[in-house]
């Protein structure tokens, strides 16, 4: 053939055009109305593209209709590598943002927007994580209820603009960062205890209550929250990073404390995952999918939590042992024996160096050995009495000297204190320029002597200075390294150090993340903990609530 | 071709013929436009005075001219009119559109259209299920699992399929259709997914099914498919004692479990129906009488080995006894009766015994004295390990039953249990005693030795078959289970008792008070069937008012998933369904259950 004209519609009608009307009847074409006006009409090369090209379009349109519709049919629930998706996730450009933005205040009045850049930095870094990354979100937005809160998921979700739920900022692996700008939805204004309900032994309150303050003015009912992160954490971000601390030995870690969320989803619907029983077993449990995510799946407006009843009597006790194995080791066998501790902490020999340098704790110096802080409580005197008793036993099998108990209250405060303050007094001593790189394993109890033992070893063999502290209780602890960013030699050290002690932890049925949760720092440790079956259903999670990947977008996984 | 040459007049035209011939010669020959004669043009018409202005051979060559420029344009018709109406061409033509049509498909299926983008799956919207339980497939399927499991763990006996279609304990009445075509006993993790990769390429539906203990009609085969029973799968792999966990597969009884564990000085708290199974308390997220204390399945399950709807295999976590990494999905499939994923192995995380462990029982005027005791209890802290409510009727029942060999007033009853150091036991008993008083107890009994503890708290877990021990032939039983915040739980007892009695249907009330838990259990014929229903409709209804639950421990099944709409919000049920959607699309594992993936047909959902 040597033209080919008729491939498209609009070509063939001018050609047809141009023919003479008297060859129209000579076609073969199926269209009568060719014979009927055949001075107006194109001739079959036209119709026959027309039909072609509107047919094309019909097909093309049903097509894709159909592959929405037959979408469920024998399609892997699992998709390896994550599903299909032929462009990524786009979002909002500066100009569309700005957009979004003017409709956020227009529709609600006096929501405060910041786009200073100091609050930008606040919102986007953190001098105590180790994921900084340059990024920063486009302006922070400061909702005060759980409607504004849901008016600004649907402005964000008509503009595709990333939504970043922000709490107090003290989570270390860079899990408020701003890797697509986009909005830092701060909930700290929404600070209000709700109601407390003491028979009930439950509280409702806002995401930005700050836990130290909650324990505070709830004091008088005798009940209190016993989770325990930086004691600047909001309960939002508690619940959002499923966080633990000191208590969680005795106490379990931030799921088990929550009763119900209340969470505005994506595309700006609300939901309540329970109302207030203390326990129920109706329907999927939403609360604990929410408990953990990180701000991926849904902004969290409200949450019931449980409360614990502040024992009537505790003790605290110190023990030091020869070395950090040893202190693991008889850790392990305090646990094993079921003696109801309330809590068992260790500081290995450099993080009591640091307390001491940074003007010791309890109003004295310390013996710079490693050191288990043992807390008991009990609702009788003689109950924790006895459990010293056991306590002591036991450390002493495994060279545990100088059994000491805090005297009066005052010393007890100041010695849990001195073990809160660890983080800190790290930060205090670094030289200028440097950085703490925090981890935080878990593994079995048994191994945990192992484990701590071959990442001290490790660090001290790439020369970085570190310092181990543990919450050995739950088999999870954190070894901090002090680093310059600025050097390369130091920065690969860190991370092979790093590196080293995940896949340890991994090798050894453990946890990549004890109680920090993921971020953006630790995603490649997680795919390697749970293979890439479990993140695919965890990524298909993700797709279904947040279907736009606008909340916290780069979290936890790649999307 | 030869015409053409006979009409070739002298040889001076030959050089413009040669042109011609060059562009008309083909076509000539494979000209098909025979039926209808190309119009041929008319005579160029000529005025004298031209024509007579010539010579002879002037006008012949000019003839001849005229003739084969005649011809020409002929030529260029046929040229053209062929062009138009080749049927080869107009064949290609259409191959072509088709051809366009088809590849215009094809790309289409690559510009998705924009899906309505919701986080939530409502349930008008929702799409049509389509399984295929047609007899040819079920059997062709059933000849794909005896290759899978071998012919000895494939049954098509009808005592088999009753007793995995429904229980004489659960408080749903199946179908008589509702069956299942066979049972299959699967006997490890890739067995299992290999049976539900077919499953899920022939659209069967599938019930998975442990001790068959449950109670609202979790494993009822409302959509016929199979029945997965794991009964096999009964082996505890591997006990870490020293990491205080244990991994074992679906099938093994908590019961068991624990004799084991207690050799070693451990144990596991969630301690549902006698029977239960782990893989089934997985799927209810039970708990029991050690909740109150040592939470329910939920803080006691590390790591679960799920197989999903297409038979992907998926581990939750290793064993760590904490971790923040990712979104908890064991938590996700605790209480997701078998409609997310099937267990197949679970790591448990492990408590050690308590050294020293008491039973204390105390009588009460009436139920509401006996709860007044329960908050005073708890309300101080004292760490007791379980705190149980028995009311009247009940302590009736165990005398008449004689569960025990020991005869019980017959009041509202409070059993405590205490775990701790000796000393800690004693000062617990002491200050708990101290408290009943306080209230008004009638009176205040405690275990001196282990066997009377042991005799003691038997009658509380014997509480449900003491209760079917005095059925009349032909009763049946149903077990209610609410919670709501503890100080809430005073008045529904004491509402429902009411309601119980008003019904004029015989009944107890048993509950885990502690957690604002409890059950009432109601003995009825097929006559009292709407009655029983009601009450207990009620006493639900009762329970979300006083912001509970619909079920403390027990689940949804089939008879409580248009309760939960009610309780938490259509949007919520709405989000539910959305994961629902996204683990199994095509409703396979344990359809119907939880959370309707259907409109249900009008009337079915009873008024709220
Ligand atoms: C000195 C120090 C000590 C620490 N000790 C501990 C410890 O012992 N145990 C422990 O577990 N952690 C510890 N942490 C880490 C940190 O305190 C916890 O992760 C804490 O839970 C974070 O709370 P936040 O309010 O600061 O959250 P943010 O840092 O503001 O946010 C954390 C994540 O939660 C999301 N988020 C915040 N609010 C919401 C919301 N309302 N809805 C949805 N998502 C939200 C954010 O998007 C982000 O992904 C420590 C940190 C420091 C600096
Ligand atoms: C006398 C009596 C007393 C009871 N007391 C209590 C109590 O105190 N507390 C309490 O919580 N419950 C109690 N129950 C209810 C019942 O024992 C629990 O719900 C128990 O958890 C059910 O376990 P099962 O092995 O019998 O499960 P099944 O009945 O076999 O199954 C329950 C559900 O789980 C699903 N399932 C079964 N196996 C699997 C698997 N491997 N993977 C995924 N899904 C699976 C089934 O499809 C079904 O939906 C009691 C029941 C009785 C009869």
């Amino acid at each position: 053939m040597r033209r080919f004209p008729q491939s498209i519609g609009l070509l063939t009608i001018s050609r047809g055009q141009r023919a003479g009307p008297s060859r129209a009847r000579r076609c073969y074409s199926t269209s009568p109305s060719t014979n009927a006006n055949p001075g107006r009409t194109p001739n079959g090369f036209g119709v026959l593209g027309l039909v072609a090209a509107t047919a094309a379009v019909t097909a093309v349109v049903t097509a894709s209709i159909m592959s929405k519709r037959t979408e469920p049919l024998p399609k892997p629930v699992v998709e390896n590598g994550g599903p299909k998706q032929r462009v990524g996730p786009r979002y909002a450009d500066e100009k569309t943002t700005l957009k979004a933005l003017e409709e956020i205040k227009s529709s609600i009045k006096g929501i405060s927007v910041s786009l200073d850049p100091d609050d930008l930095e606040s919102h986007g870094y953190a001098e105590w994580s180790g994921s900084n990354i340059p990024e920063r979100p486009f302006a922070v937005v400061m909702p005060t209820t759980t409607e504004e809160v849901s008016t600004i998921a649907k402005i964000c979700t008509k503009y595709k603009v990333p939504m970043i739920p922000f709490g107090a900022g003290s989570s270390v692996e860079g899990h408020f960062s701003a890797p697509f700008t986009g909005l830092s939805i701060d909930l700290s204004k929404m600070n209000n205890v709700v109601s407390l309900n003491a028979d009930d032994m439950d509280v409702v309150v806002q995401p930005g209550v700050n836990w130290v303050n909650l324990n505070d003015q709830i004091k008088e009912s005798g009940l209190f929250l016993p989770l325990d992160p930086s004691p600047t954490a909001h309960i939002g971000g508690m619940v959002a990073t499923n966080c633990s601390g000191t208590n969680a030995m005795r106490y379990g870690t931030m799921k088990d404390w929550v009763v119900n969320v209340t969470v505005v989803l994506a595309d700006g619907s609300v939901i309540k995952t329970r109302r207030r029983p203390r326990k129920t077993s109706a329907g999927y449990n939403l609360t604990g999918l929410f408990v953990g995510s990180e701000g991926t799946l849904g902004i969290i407006t409200e949450v019931t939590l449980k409360l614990a009843v502040i024992p009537s009597s505790y003790g605290v006790a110190t023990t030091t042992f020869p070395s950090v194995k040893d202190a693991a080791a008889a850790a392990s066998k305090l646990i094993r024996r079921g003696i109801p501790l309330a809590a068992l902490e260790l500081m290995d020999d450099v993080q009591m160096q640091v307390i001491n340098k940074t003007g010791g704790a309890g109003g004295r110096m310390w013996a710079e050995k490693a050191t288990l802080f043992i807390k008991f409580s009990g609702s009788t005197e003689s109950a924790v009495k006895d459990n010293m008793e056991q306590a002591q036993e036991i450390s002493k099998a495994y060279g545990g000297a100088d059994f000491e108990v805090a005297k009066s209250q005052e010393e007890m405060d100041s010695l849990w204190a001195a073990r809160k303050q660890a983080l800190w007094a790290m930060l205090a001593l670094r030289e200028e320029g440097t950085e703490i790189w925090s981890t935080d394993v878990a593994v079995p109890l048994s191994r945990m002597a192992e484990i701590i033992d071959y990442s001290k070893e490790n660090s001290s063999k790439l020369g970085l200075f570190s310092s181990v502290l543990g919450h050995v209780g739950d088999g999870n602890f954190h070894q901090a390294v002090m680093y310059d960013p600025r050097d390369a030699k130091q920065t690969a050290s860190v991370k092979k150090c790093v590196d080293d002690m995940v896949d340890m932890a991994l090798e050894m049925d453990g946890t990549v993340s004890g109680e920090h949760g993921i971020g953006i720092g630790k995603k490649h440790c997680l795919e390697k903990e749970l293979g890439s079956d479990t993140i695919a259903i965890m990524r298909s999670l993700k797709q279904t609530l947040d279907p736009h990947c606008l909340l916290n977008p780069g979290k936890i996984f790649e999307n | 071709m030869a015409s053409l040459r006979q009409k070739m007049p002298n040889p001076a035209t030959l050089r413009s013929y040669r042109a011609l011939q060059r562009v008309v010669a083909v076509p000539r020959v494979r000209c098909y436009a025979t039926d209808i004669e190309p119009e041929r043009p008319k005579p160029l018409r000529q005025g004298n005075e031209a024509k007579l202005g010539r010579s002879f051979q002037g006008q012949v060559q000019g003839s001849i001219g005229q003739r084969i420029q005649r011809e020409r344009e002929e030529r260029d018709r046929y040229e053209h009119w062929r062009e138009v109406t080749d049927p080869s061409r107009n064949w290609t033509l259409t191959i072509f559109v088709l051809g366009m049509v088809g590849i215009s498909y094809w790309l289409g299926t690559f510009w998705h259209r924009e899906e309505e983008k919701a986080s939530t799956y409502r349930l008008a919207t929702a799409k049509e299920i389509r399984h295929n339980t047609k007899l040819e497939n079920m059997q062709a399927a059933w000849a794909d699992f005896l290759k899978i499991v071998g012919k000895d763990h494939v049954s098509t006996l009808e005592t088999d399929i009753d007793h995995h279609a429904a229980s004489d304990w659960s408080s749903h009445k199946p179908k008589p259709e509702e069956r299942p075509f066979c049972v299959v006993y699967p006997g490890s993790t890739e067995e299992v997914s290999e049976i539900m990769k077919i499953c899920h390429k022939r659209k069967i539906p599938v019930v998975g099914y442990s001790g068959g203990t449950s109670l609202e009609g979790h494993f009822t085969h409302t959509r016929k498919g199979i029945s997965i029973d794991f009964g096999r799968m009964n082996k505890v792999l591997a006990l870490h004692k020293e990491d205080l966990d244990v991994v074992v597969q679906p099938a093994v009884r908590w019961e068991l479990l624990n004799e084991d564990l207690g050799k070693d000085g451990l144990f596991f708290p969630p301690d549902p129906g006698p029977g239960a199974m782990i893989g089934g308390m997985i799927g209810t997220g039970c708990s029991g009488t050690n909740a109150y204390r040592y939470g329910t399945m939920r803080e006691w399950v590390l790591s679960i080995t799920a197989v999903l709807a297409d038979g992907t295999v998926i581990k939750t976590r290793q064993r760590p006894r904490k971790s923040s990494a990712g979104y908890d999905l064991t938590k996700l499939l605790i209480g997701s009766e078998g409609t997310l994923g099937l267990v197949t192995e679970a790591t448990l995380k492990l408590a050690v015994k308590p050294e020293h462990t008491s039973v204390a029982v105390a009588s009460f005027p009436s139920i509401h004295h006996a709860a007044t005791c329960v908050s005073k209890v708890v309300g101080k802290g004292i760490p007791v390990a379980a705190v149980e409510i028995l009311d009247d009727n009940q302590m009736k029942c165990i005398n008449e039953a004689g569960a025990t060999s020991r005869h019980w007033t017959e009041a509202p009853t409070i059993f405590f249990k205490f775990a701790g150091t000796p000393n800690g036991v004693k000062e617990q008993v002491s200050q708990v005693q101290a408290l009943a008083k306080e209230v008004g107890s009638k009176s205040f009994d405690f275990a001196k030795s282990h066997e009377e503890q042991d005799e003691l708290w038997s009658a509380r877990k014997e509480a449900l078959w003491s209760t079917l021990a005095v059925k009349k032939e032909g009763d049946r039983v149903w077990t209610g289970d609410v919670a709501v915040p503890v100080s809430h739980l005073p008045d529904l007892i004491e509402e429902t008792k009411e309601d119980m009695k008003k019904s004029g249907l015989f009944g107890t009330i048993v509950g885990h008070v502690g957690d604002g838990n409890f059950h009432s259990i109601l003995l009825y014929n097929d006559a009292q069937r709407a009655k029983a229903e009601a009450v207990v409709h009620r006493m639900v209804k009762r329970a979300v008012e006083l912001e509970g639950t619909v079920t403390g421990e027990h689940g949804v099944g089939l008879v409580k998933r248009d309760y939960l709409p009610h309780e938490l919000g259509e949007t919520t049920i709405d989000a539910m369904r959305l994961i629902k959607n996204a683990f199994d699309p095509q409703c396979l594992l344990n359809c119907d259950k939880v959370v309707r993936m259907q409109k249900p047909a009008s009337g079915e959902v009873h008024e709220w």
